[in-house]
């Protein structure tokens, strides 16, 4: 045994072994650094992001129904949701919807809840703002998506 | 007068020094200056570069196409800083340090075969006039340590001169070994020489490189020299003068903007001094590799065009990696930038691959393609092995390179001795 240990000392067996590891790490596809905001990352499809509200693709109506199943789901009470019955198909109507951001954990509960795929948690990972206020999201922002903000000189 | 000027043109044998040519020595020390300061920016970004790669990295990117012009946006960060002088330092010899330092690593070059005429001058004491202006580099060093007056510059410094003058005996006693492998070439009447020319003359005379010479005993003296070099210049992993987990920055913590500059600059002028040694000595300086396996005038012509060919793969390089860019309007400078410099580094493969010129540069070529395989390693190093600690490392350079390197000595005069011994023996029965 102390035969070997000398062997790889004297043809310094471990430093090649080294220097074999780092030379392998050279290739261009082990690279880990993003260039973020030139080339965006992938994202995972399980990712839970900011909330979005769908709408009907063709009638551009929400799909939100009112039942009030997200806010109830929500470990945090951020959801609030108000609605007013309509007197002619005597259907419920949202009327308000807030989702305030600051607070969510992104658990996916609401997503869950909900009974009509409307409200999801988008893959959407800049959530960064200049305000507390603009974490409160309405429902103009849930379902058009947070606008980009402009930048002046 | 014009004789004067263009006389040393039609010399194709000596160097300037040698033929006596002040002008053109001169004209060659303004190339060797802008070449290896040159040489020092391009290693400011390639080791970096390189360092990142090893390292999962990407390195610069933003300045420049994948950040090429770096090292001119540190050049001009240095350049505008302040310079800090600090209370107490010995003024003079603090604004001296920096100098000296820099003096002596570029004063090495003078000697340096970049070809069997490419040299400033040839000394017939060569190799010893490397070693002894470059050990005058300590005293720089010291200088900046002490006159810094603060306890990490001067500790830095003490371990530097104690590491650089621990490994230059064994560093001295492989050149000895190499040196003495020159006087066995045939017709030189057991005399052997110092001086840097006749040293790769002897290796072209003897048919080998002296890495390969005696083997193993070439090896093992190459392999010492490479590791004593690497401490010589106080990089990683011997790197403890300036270890910044222990004292900030070794001798030139106090040290700022261009005065810093300087000890950076001879740090790479020193890195390229040690291993044009090594290149000399073993590597066979500006000859082209397998002069025997693969001799004739096909081979001499495909191996004087192979640098050219290398430069005209890397502009190939860079057009590959301007089409990987990110496609993104903020980059478009850059991918044009990243392609014209393709095109000007394929142009300039071009020009280095037609016949009349390939022959004419292949030697400084070649020799600048053994340093710059020289200038990996000790990236390579860099990224890979753990500073060593200083008692480990004077364990290595005392207990380890010194006895070794004895040892390659004496067994290589006995085994270049052998026919005489032989013969003696013979003789005396």
């Amino acid at each position: 045994m102390k035969v070997v240990t000398l062997l790889r000392k004297v043809f310094l067996v471990d430093l090649l072994k080294g220097l074999r590891v780092t030379f392998k790490y050279q290739h261009p596809k082990e690279i880990y650094t993003e260039q973020y905001p030139l080339e965006r990352p992938q994202i995972a499809e399980r990712y839970r992001g900011l909330p979005r509200m769908n709408v009907n693709p063709e009638t551009g109506e929400t799909l939100c129904i009112a039942c009030d199943l997200c806010a109830k789901a929500c470990p945090e009470h951020l959801i609030v949701v108000e609605s007013e019955r309509d007197p002619v198909t005597k259907r419920k109507v949202m009327t308000k919807f807030t989702f305030d951001v600051s607070r969510c954990m992104f658990c996916g509960l609401c997503e869950e809840a909900c009974s009509t795929d409307c409200l999801e948690l988008s893959q959407d990972f800049e959530i960064a703002t200049f305000d507390r206020n603009q974490f409160i999201f309405d429902r103009k922002r849930l379902e058009q998506g947070p606008e980009g903000t402009e930048y002046t000189r | 007068m014009l004789n004067y000027l263009t006389g040393y043109l039609s010399n194709t044998t000596d160097t300037p020094g040698v033929a006596g040519s002040n002008l053109w020595a001169l004209i060659y020390i303004l190339i060797i200056f802008a070449g290896v300061s040159g040489f020092v920016v391009l290693m400011n970004w390639g080791e970096r570069k390189l360092l990142a790669h090893f390292q999962i990295r990407l390195g610069p990117m933003r300045v420049g196409p994948h950040g090429l012009l770096q090292p001119i946006a540190d050049a001009v960060k240095l350049l505008t800083k302040e310079d800090v002088l600090p209370d107490g330092a010995d003024t003079v010899i603090f604004r001296f340090a920096p100098v000296w330092v820099l003096l002596t690593a570029f004063t090495t070059m003078i000697v340096i075969p970049f070809g069997p005429q490419h040299a400033v001058t040839d000394m017939n004491i060569g190799i010893l006039f490397m070693l002894g202006v470059s050990s005058l580099g300590v005293l720089g060093i010291i200088m900046a340590g002490w006159a810094s007056n603060s306890h990490y510059p001067l500790l830095g410094s003490l371990r530097s001169s104690a590491q650089m003058v621990s490994y230059e005996v064994a560093m001295g006693l492989a050149i000895v070994s190499a040196v003495m492998m020159t006087s066995f070439t045939a017709g030189w009447d057991g005399a052997g020489t110092l001086s840097m020319v006749k040293i790769v003359e002897a290796q072209r005379l003897q048919g080998t490189w002296f890495i390969f010479k005696f083997f193993p005993l070439g090896f093992v003296a190459f392999a010492i020299f490479a590791i004593a070099m690497i401490a010589e210049t106080n990089r990683a992993p011997f790197d403890l003068p300036e270890a910044e987990s222990e004292l900030v920055a070794g001798f030139h913590t106090e040290y700022s903007g261009l005065r810093w500059s300087f000890f950076m600059l001879a740090e790479y002028a020193g890195m390229f001094a040690v291993s044009s040694i090594a290149t000399t000595l073993w590597l066979g300086g500006w000859l082209r590799p397998f002069p025997n396996l693969l001799a004739g005038k096909t081979w001499d012509m495909a191996f004087a065009m192979f640098p050219g060919v290398l430069v005209i793969l890397v502009g190939f390089a860079a057009f590959y990696n301007a089409a990987k860019m990110p496609k993104h309007p903020a980059m478009k400078p850059q991918v044009v930038g990243l392609w014209v410099l393709g095109l000007v580094v394929v142009a300039v493969g071009l020009l280095m691959v037609m016949p009349p010129v390939a022959l004419k540069i292949s030697d400084i070529a070649w020799f600048v393609l053994k340093i710059g395989f020289f200038m990996y390693l000790y990236v390579w190093y860099r990224a890979t092995f753990p500073r060593y600690r200083f008692d480990q490392l004077m364990k290595v350079g005392w207990k380890v390179l010194l006895p070794i390197s004895l040892g390659v000595l004496v067994v290589t005069g006995i085994v270049g001795l052998t026919p005489e011994l032989w013969a003696w023996m013979g003789g005396g029965r």
